[in-house]
Formats: structure tokens, sequence, C-alpha cells
């Protein structure tokens, strides 16, 4: 029998502000790239952004829609799959950035990078899922799959043209709501190809040990107050630099 | 064509020549004779070229501001004689426009079209203060420099004015080309100070309050502006901007032509 999934909408509504408060954070460090004076600073510059983009903007975002959904049975999460799904939104939206920021801005250069962030996006998505433990078989619609990758992608690509390649307030604030776009595009389009069959109850050996509901509740807590004082320091730090700018 | 006596104290002298020579050459100058040396401060350059003069300021500029260079001085070379030993008074790394000080101030010296550098730097504080109501300093900087150093002066000005604003409003990002750069980057920032309208690479300025008919700016304001804005938000960074019409000529309206 298949399970039906219910959403809450207030969480829904904060998984997109999550997202968009990620990218907003993760642009504001990206676009930093270009001016670094070092490779030292240039890795850093790229390290931050993408540590933010991947957790705070994809992972946090996907686990309070994932707590937004209620399939009616208990749910666990795999420790080292849900570790392991944070770790590829990283690399992968590290990669992506760097490849962005790199030297001038070109159509190549930001398909490929869209490219890694979609992957990212869909890659942490799809392992997240496969982190969940719960009385009921996984299975996928093959074509909204594959919709679903296609979102983040170009949705990806549209937020990093408008994050590198415009300026103003359109840059950072156009990019982020885009961005949002891709990470929430992708993965509520990946929620509604899922299949939760119920297995009778048959849960993994591991259920018992995995992460629940209120650790992730906590984690992302301390995420989305992170990503909120970067924000600020960030701010904080440019509204200085510029005041000292000598002409 | 002038000759420039160029001195340059570098850290190190590996590939120094090279680099600069680099430089040189890009400017359109020629490089007439060289001599390199090392003391304990580091490694003396010692450049003869030659070249276009319009081309001078430009030149002192990408050298001044050069990543090998620590300290720079510029001056006319006047006669044949062999390059001096290359030793000299330490001067701190010139900014930008502050290169051309170090020839301003022998009168005998100065080159006809030579900016008035301790007025532009001066005025340059009240300029940032003031920014984008900048119009009656420049107006008064016109006013006040002697005639053969106004449309250099205005030109530093604006090219001080426009690396400035690019680092203050618009460095964030990436390296755009030249296109890219004059649409997101050089209509904003000169829609702030003038009405204009964009036609591929030509700006056009409509009724450009420092070029009042038979006035003298020839837009050189705009057109340092424009260098200094987008020389610093593309790659290659050299970017020349030239003024095809110009109101104080006559003009309907100025046209400014911007290319790499």
């Amino acid at each position: 029998m298949h399970a039906h999934q219910n959403y809450n909408l207030l969480l829904v509504v904060l998984s997109y502000v999550i997202a968009v408060l990620g990218s907003f954070t993760a642009l504001q460090l990206a676009v930093g790239i270009p001016n670094a004076q070092t490779s030292r600073q240039r890795w850093m510059s790229v390290l931050a952004a993408g540590a933010v983009m991947g957790v705070g903007a994809i992972w946090a975002m996907h686990f309070i829609a994932m707590l937004a959904c209620d399939t009616g049975m208990a749910v666990t999460y795999n420790l080292p799959r849900t570790a392991l799904s944070a770790l590829i939104a990283f690399g992968a939206c590290s990669l992506g950035l760097a490849v962005a920021g790199s030297a001038i801005f070109s159509w190549s250069k930001l398909v490929v990078a869209g490219v890694c962030m979609g992957l990212g996006v869909a890659g942490m998505h799809y392992l997240g899922m496969a982190a969940m433990m719960m009385g009921a078989d996984l299975s996928y619609d093959v074509s909204l799959v594959a919709v679903s990758v296609v979102i983040a992608i170009v949705a990806s690509i549209a937020a990093l043209w408008l994050a590198f390649n415009l300026r103003g307030p359109l840059q950072m604030l156009g990019s982020a709501l885009v961005m949002g776009v891709a990470v929430c595009g992708m993965h509520y389009t990946g929620m509604a190809a899922v299949i939760f069959e119920d297995n009778g109850g048959q849960v993994p050996a591991n259920f018992a040990s995995g992460l629940r509901g209120n650790n992730l509740g906590m984690s992302i807590f301390v995420v989305a107050v992170a990503m909120l004082l970067i924000v600020l320091a960030v701010n904080y730090l440019r509204q200085q630099r510029r005041s000292q700018l000598s002409i | 064509m002038i000759e420039l006596e160029i001195q340059i104290l570098s850290d190190r002298r590996e590939g120094l020549l090279v680099e600069l020579g680099r430089t040189v050459v890009a400017n359109g100058f020629t490089l007439l004779r060289q001599r390199l040396a090392q003391d304990d401060r580091g490694a003396w350059l010692t450049m003869i070229v030659r070249g276009p003069p319009e081309r001078q300021l430009a030149l002192e500029e990408e050298l001044a501001t050069h990543s090998r260079v620590r300290s720079f001085e510029c001056s006319l070379f006047e006669g044949g004689a062999a390059p001096p030993p290359a030793s000299g008074p330490a001067v701190a790394r010139a900014p930008i426009a502050a290169a051309p000080a170090t020839f301003a101030a022998p009168a005998s010296s100065v080159p006809p079209a030579g900016p008035d550098v301790r007025q532009v730097e001066s005025m340059l504080p009240q300029i940032a203060k003031d920014y984008p109501r900048i119009t009656p300093w420049l107006l008064t900087l016109q006013r006040t420099v002697a005639a053969e150093s106004r449309e250099a002066s205005l030109l530093l000005v604006g090219r001080r004015t426009g690396a400035w604003v690019f680092k203050r409003d618009y460095a964030m990002g990436a390296k755009l080309g030249l296109a890219d750069a004059i649409k997101r980057i050089g209509v904003p920032a000169l829609r702030a100070l003038a009405t204009i309208e964009q036609h591929g690479e030509q700006l056009h300025i409509q009724n450009s309050p420092l070029c009042s008919p038979n006035g003298h700016s020839g837009c050189k304001f705009f057109s340092g502006y424009l260098e200094g804005l987008l020389g610093a938000s593309i790659e290659p960074q050299n970017v020349f901007v030239r003024s095809l019409y110009c109101r104080s000529t006559g003009a309907v309206e100025c046209i400014l032509e911007i290319s790499h």
C-alpha cells in the first residue's frame, strides 16, 4: 500500500526561506572570489561559500522540508549517509562556485558551474532520501526524477548568472531567490517522484539509533543562526571597507 | 614623441625587465636603453623609453600600480646621455595618479599635457564626499588649473573617481567582457552623473554639464571616469575611451567610444 505525503505548509514556506537565506549568504561570499588577491584567499572564499550553499541552503532546506512531510510513519535518518549527503552538497557547490568565479565570466563556465551545483543539489537530495529509515520501501518515478535534476541545473545556472554577471540589488537578492527556487523546486519535484510502499512495519536494524526529527531541528536551527551571523558579519565588513576606501 | 626616464625599485630582479618591458610596449612606447642594478634595498631598473605623449599618463599608471613595482619615478629624459647610475631616492610606491607629481614639480620639466596633481589631489576628497553631485567641483577644477594642464587634470580626476566608484559599488562579481562591463557597470555608473544613452560600445552624453559650448572640457573627465571604472572590471585591463564628438566643440551631444 502506498503511503500518502501530507505537508505542513508553514514548514514548506520555512524551507524556502532557509534556502533563500542560505543562498544569499553563500552568494555574498562567492562574489568575493574573483577579487581574491592570493590563492589562499581564493580557496577560503570558495570553501566558505561552498559550505554555506551546500550545508546552509541545500542540506538545511532538505531536512526542514522532510520535517514538513508527514507519511504517517516514524522516520529516522542514517547518520553516515546524512553526513555524506551534506558533504556531497558542499563539494559540488564549492566546485561550481570556484568555476563560476574564476577569471572572465563566460557561458561555458556558467553551464559547467550550474551543472555542478545542480547535481550537488540533486545528489544531496537523493542520498538524503536514501538515509531515511522507516517501515516502507522507496521507489521512484524516473521521469520526475529527471525533471527534478533539470530544474536544479537550469535554476542554478540562472542564479549564478544573476550573481556573477549583474551588479546592484538584483544581483544578490534576485540570485538568492532564484537559487531558492532551484533547491526547493528540485526537492519537491523529487518528493513527487518518490513512492513510499508500506512494507508492513519492517524497519532497518539500526532504526532506533538513527537521527530523529528533534535532533535535525536543532541542527538546522544552529545552521540558520550561523548563516544569519555570517550575513551580518559580511555586510558589516563590507560597510567598513567601503567607508575606508580612499579615492 | 617624447622620451621618458623611468626608475623603478623592485623586490627582485628576476624577470623584472621582461615584465615591465611588456607594459612599456603595450602602451606604445619603445625601450631605448635600460640598466638593471642591485643594492641592499632591491633591484633598480632604469629605462629610457620613447613614445606618444598622449600615452604617457597611461604608462605611468600601469607602471605605478604594477605588482612588481615598489617605488617609481618618471621624468622627461633630456639629452642623449647614458642612463644615470641606477640609484636614487626611494619614494613610497605611488598610488595610481601620484606618480606624475615627481616630475610636475620643476616648472621647466612640466610636460605640456601634464596634470596639476596638487589641485587634483586636494579636490578628490571633496569629490568623494559629495559624489555623485560633483559637477561644481569639476567646473571649479576646469577654471582653476592652467590651460595646458586642464585636459590632463580632468582625465586624472576622472580616472581616480571611476576607479574609486568601481571599488565602492561594482567590485563584487566576476570579471566581465567589455560589452557586459559597459552595460552592467559603465552605463549605470555614468547615469549617476549625466543623462546618457548606450549605442553598442559608444555612450552618448546629452547636455553634459561639463561640456558647455565653447568650453574646454573635451569630455576628458568622462573619458577618464570610464577608463578608471571599466579598467578594473574587465580582463585584460586596458580600456581606452575616445571622445568622438563633444558639445564644447559644437556637437549636439558628446559621444564617447570605448575599446580595449
